[in-house]
């Protein structure tokens, strides 16, 4: 009873036709999913809110759905789900390690993948993992939908490419014979943590060239980011332990830290670095 | 028949077997908070009464020109806006040093300082009322930093005192010139502890309920129920017989509800006062970190001097307490901190200067070792590293200079019994292998992955400092039907003394069966048993249960032994089942219902007053406390000197608290408080920004460690150094565990790193500044 948030109006549409109608028809309303972002935020008045779009009755907004090439994710898929997904363990070993620090098993049965990433927060876990696996996003509109690479999705700071009256559908990620990852994330303790830095790479390794390489973080810039310069530094080479340094110490010049309550641009600029290294080592397993 | 507590003290404390007394006995309360029935303040909210938030102040240092409400008050859902001026009674609740007002009056001290009360119909009116308030100020520049605040003059946080020091404290010992000049090494040191919130899962509540004649019932989030009914009174003006304090079951409170408890429930009878009506105030997560009391944050200048053969000579120490905008029990720390500074160590000279210095922060309160894990961390850092420069192992460094039956504290206090410390520590350092861990370690310092292995010793006075008075009490009576009410003002607040060791005590002092025995726990319906806090649940705080339960079991020995003409010897009686001479046999129910009939008065209260001795102040010398619970804790940890994380491995711990009455509930406490210890280690930190505000004032940006951060905790070690006037012997338990711990932590750390840590918390981005100086 201590709690409690403006008085809103609460719409729980069936279809997506629906709920974008009523996005677009409701001034001041917005999609709620799981609510573990929003309502803090309209508690905290970080958000305000008149009316509020409940997608988790849109059936086609849920799911897992292995689709031979693809991977389809529905934006409205908890992220517990994803976690227990059989098909997300095999394929995308990385989205699987990501979401298995994030929040308690309670936040996770309610929090969404689609939430996640529309948030936006610099800190979203989902991200590095997408990023590194070249995600598309399906977003629709009233005009119908139209696809976004997840490296043009995050515009700004907690800004995304989701425009007036739009609602992301799901997200698609092709299968790959890229059988090289390794994820790390640092927080202020060992679970239900925001990142103070988090680092996702896959590659595609033969003969001991690195034949095609991706690399993301997030909590080190106003958005998750890809960091293309170390990725070109790698990309076409022999792995060498010189060559992982090199590259390294490029992720280092392409991020962009603040200092904020988790901890310091300083340390930051420097975890982005060391664990770049650490996840770049493991992945393309040298010493 | 016996009825004088010394001799029922002393008769159960050379008792040699044990019925109930030293088994694992299960709480009672346990499966029913698992199920969630237990009930805690808002549980007992009900449909119509009035709820209440406090509006705070948004500004940290100011001189009030008017607090504006009356825009609010057009709200019909909105019943009242009260501040000092609706005060009946007295506004002035500072416990140390009466600086406090109970709602801002004149002047605005801290940023989150309560100003006023807003009661209204239901939680959206009053929630969205507090953000209305309006403080009109004259603002004043805020000092944050406690060395700067000692040297100021100009700006001043309480102007009539004419300094920014609230309270110094100082022992004189010896002469520590000629100490330090026999000294063969000398260590010299600034060492620095922060702030710690207290996060306990139950914020701030009380529910005020008015009754006729201005009588009043409060149900509060309490530590010390006769405290909060003393204040309440104070605050209306009326007699403290007029208020009734009823602690249910809380959660959690660490002495942040020791401080804050009396005044939510003083605030809330404000408001059932004035508006007739039940109401309940509580206060949101926010509201609960913006203003109550936090752990010490401190400076402590350190000198300690050594002989080649390992003795202390002597230790010089300034203590410095930042106490932020009001003394609050600052000077109670600042004491206990200064008489604890030397470790549980023999120290022939010493000199300890503490300075108790306002600022326009939050105030310092009382949590967990009270003073003690901020001044134990510097005292034993000092150890470890005179122990390096003198080539002695650490361990032995110790036991070389640790306290004994005889030994003089710093204070000059000879303890004569129950100092098992030295045993316990020796104990431990076979049984977790220190030596071989601690070479191993040592040899293998390379690679990313560094462990450290490390130990720290803790000490804690019994009782209140000094001789400021101290006693027990409880009331005990038997129904007909032989079921046993006994009635205490001990609150449960996860620690579970009324739900296990209370009961063992009685049903052990009186042969009854466990099961008839109900604590009646948490209330001013109990005669006054002091608080709980100070690890004096099970402990100080049960002497009178001991002593109410003595005299009725010495009343029915009396009886039996007249009715049934046999010597008081013959008459046997043990979990319900009593035995007089060889032919007599009969229940506990029997005999009750027997003594009931033949006019045996069965309720009695005990009541022990502590013998103290002489303190002088002016040289902080005499006698200190009646007793000293003692731990010592070896802890492993492994660091990541890629990215500064720490891990703590594992945490053996070794305890000298006399008779250990429950097992398992002591081992509860110790593991709580070892977790808790490591968060405050490794990364609690309370963020204030710089108009004064704690700006991480939730669970998410203020993070306190989960299962994942917790380490192995190896069964205690217990060494049961009996204390005469506790229960059975026991001494108290409930913060030892947390004392050493950061000082246990930061000296593996620099073990690990081989390098010395002095300045606290152990976040990461610290941590990896030290191993990149590390590998420098």
């Amino acid at each position: 009873m201590y709690y409690s948030i403006p008085k809103v109006e609460y719409y729980r549409p069936k279809t997506l036709e629906e709920a974008i109608e009523l996005l677009l028809n409701i001034e001041g309303s917005k999609i709620v999913a799981g609510g573990t972002d929003l309502l803090v935020d309209i508690k905290t008045s970080r958000a305000k809110v008149r009316a509020l779009i409940d997608i988790n009755s849109i059936a086609e907004l849920r799911g897992i759905v292995d689709a031979g090439e693809f991977i389809r994710i529905g934006a409205a898929t908890k992220l517990q789900e994803i976690l227990e997904s059989h098909t997300i363990s095999e394929n995308l070993p990385l989205l699987r390690a990501a979401i298995e620090s994030m929040g308690s098993w309670q936040i996770r049965n309610l929090a969404t993948i689609g939430g996640n990433l529309c948030t936006a927060s610099p800190a979203a876990d989902t991200a590095p993992p997408l990023l590194a696996y070249d995600a598309e996003l399906t977003i629709a509109g009233r005009s119908g939908l139209r696809v976004v690479p997840v490296s043009k999705f995050f515009t700004g700071y907690r800004k995304t490419a989701i425009g007036y009256g739009e609602i992301l559908k799901e997200i698609v990620v092709r299968k790959s014979n890229w059988t090289k990852w390794s994820y790390v994330k640092l927080g202020r303790r060992g679970g239900f943590t925001l990142s103070i830095v988090a680092v996702a790479v896959t590659a595609k390794i033969s003969n001991s060239v690195v034949e095609d390489i991706r690399i993301a973080l997030n909590s080190v810039a106003p958005t998750p980011i890809r960091a293309y310069r170390a990725e070109e530094v790698l990309r076409g080479k022999k792995i060498e332990m010189k060559l992982v340094e090199e590259a390294a110490r490029f992720v280092a010049g392409e991020v962009s830290p603040i200092d904020d309550i988790r901890s310091t641009s300083w340390y930051r600029r420097e975890m982005s670095h060391r664990l770049t290294l650490d996840t770049l080592s493991r992945a393309l397993g040298v010493e | 028949m016996v009825e004088d507590p010394e001799i029922i003290i002393r008769r159960w404390f050379v008792a040699e077997s044990f019925i109930a007394v030293g088994k694992s006995l299960e709480r009672v309360d346990s499966i029913e908070k698992v199920l969630g029935r237990a009930r805690f303040v808002e549980d007992f909210f009900e449909e119509g009464f009035l709820v209440a938030r406090l509006a705070l102040a948004r500004i940290p240092h100011a001189r009030i020109r008017k607090i504006s409400y009356d825009h609010i008050l057009k709200n019909p859902k909105v019943h009242q806006v009260l501040t000092y001026r609706d005060i009946p009674g007295e506004n002035q609740v500072g416990y140390a040093i009466p600086d406090q007002p109970l709602l801002a009056e004149r002047k605005v001290r801290y940023y989150g300082e309560p100003v006023a009360v807003v009661v209204g119909r239901d939680p959206d009116t009053v929630n969205s009322a507090v953000e209305e308030v309006v403080l009109d100020v004259d603002p004043l520049p805020a000092l944050y930093n406690s060395l700067e605040a000692m040297e100021r003059q100009d700006i001043l946080v309480h102007e009539a005192l004419g300094t920014n020091i609230a309270f110094k404290t100082r022992v004189r010992k010896g002469d520590v010139d000629s100490g330090f000049s026999k000294a063969d090494v000398v260590v010299e040191n600034t060492y620095r502890t922060h702030h710690q919130e207290h996060a306990y899962l139950e914020p701030e509540a009380a529910l005020a309920i008015p009754d006729l004649e201005n009588r009043i019932t409060v149900i509060a989030t309490i530590q010390y129920p006769h405290l909060g009914q003393k204040i309440v009174a104070k605050v209306l003006g009326i007699p403290s017989s007029y208020v009734k304090i009823v602690a249910p079951y809380i959660g959690g409170g660490f002495g942040g509800k020791d401080d804050e408890g009396p005044l939510v429930a003083a605030r809330a009878a404000l408001a059932a006062y004035h508006l007739r009506r039940p109401v309940l105030l509580y206060y949101t997560r926010e509201d609960s970190m913006q203003i109550h009391p936090k752990r010490e944050a401190t400076v402590i200048r350190y000198k300690s001097g050594a002989t080649q053969d390992g003795k202390l000579t002597a230790i010089e120490v300034t203590i410095v307490h930042d106490t932020g905008a009001y003394a609050n029990r600052g000077p109670f720390i600042l004491w206990r901190a200064t008489m604890h500074s030397s470790g549980p160590y023999y120290v022939p000279n010493a000199k300890i200067d503490g300075y108790c210095v306002y600022t326009n922060k939050v105030p310092q309160g009382s949590f967990r070792g009270f003073g003690n894990p901020s001044v134990q961390f510097a005292a034993e850092a000092q150890m470890d590293q005179l122990a390096e420069k003198l080539g002695f192992d650490p361990i032995d460094l110790r036991l070389i200079n640790m306290l004994r039956p005889s030994s003089e504290t710093i204070t000059g206090q000879m303890l004569m019994s129950s100092v098992g410390i030295y045993d316990a520590l020796k104990k431990l350092a076979s049984e977790s292998n220190w030596r071989i861990k601690r070479r191993m370690y040592e040899e293998s310092r390379a690679g990313r992955f560094r462990r450290g292995i490390g130990v720290a010793v803790g000490w804690h006075g019994n009782s209140t400092s000094r001789a400021v008075p101290d006693w027990s009490n409880s009331y005990i009576h038997i129904s007909r039907d032989g079921s046993v009410s006994v009635y205490t003002g001990i609150v449960e607040i996860g620690q579970g003394s009324p739900s296990s060791s209370h009961r063992q005590l009685v049903a052990e002092v009186l042969g009854c069966p466990f099961e008839k025995v109900n604590i009646v726990f948490g209330t001013t319906d109990a005669p006054d048993t002091g608080a709980t806090h100070a690890s004096r649940g099970t402990s100080v705080g049960a002497i009178g249960i001991l002593v109410a339960a003595g005299k009725i079991r010495s009343r029915l020995e009396s009886f039996l032994a007249e009715y049934f003409n046999v010597q008081k010897e013959e008459i046997k009686m043990s979990s319900g089942e009593v035995v007089v001479g060889d032919k007599v046999k009969m229940k506990w129910e029997e005999l009750i219902a027997l003594a009931y009939s033949k006019g045996v008065d069965l309720s009695a209260t005990g009541y022990f007053f502590l013998p103290k001795g002489v303190f002088n102040d002016e040289v902080g010398q005499g006698f200190a406390y009646p007793a000293f619970s003692f731990i010592a804790v070896v802890a492993e940890v492994e660091v990541d000197t890629f990215t500064g994380k720490v891990r703590v491995l594992e945490v053996h711990p070794a305890l000298a608290v006399g008779k250990v009455i429950n097992p398992e509930a002591v081992k509860t406490q110790v593991e709580g408080a070892i977790v808790q210890g490591l968060g405050y280690t490794l990364m609690e930190k309370l963020v204030i920004s710089e108009d004064g505000r704690i700006i991480n004032d939730n669970l998410t940006d203020y993070v306190i460690p989960t299962s994942h951060e917790t380490p192995v905790i190896r069964e205690a070690i217990f060494v049961e150094d009996l204390w005469e006037y506790g229960p059975f012997g026991a001494k108290g338990v409930g913060e030892m565990a947390f004392i050493p711990m950061p000082a246990a932590i930061a000296n593996a750390l620099s073990h690990a790193l081989g390098i010395r840590v002095t300045e606290l918390p152990l976040t990461l981005d610290k941590v990896y500044s030290l191993t990149r100086d590390s590998s420098r």
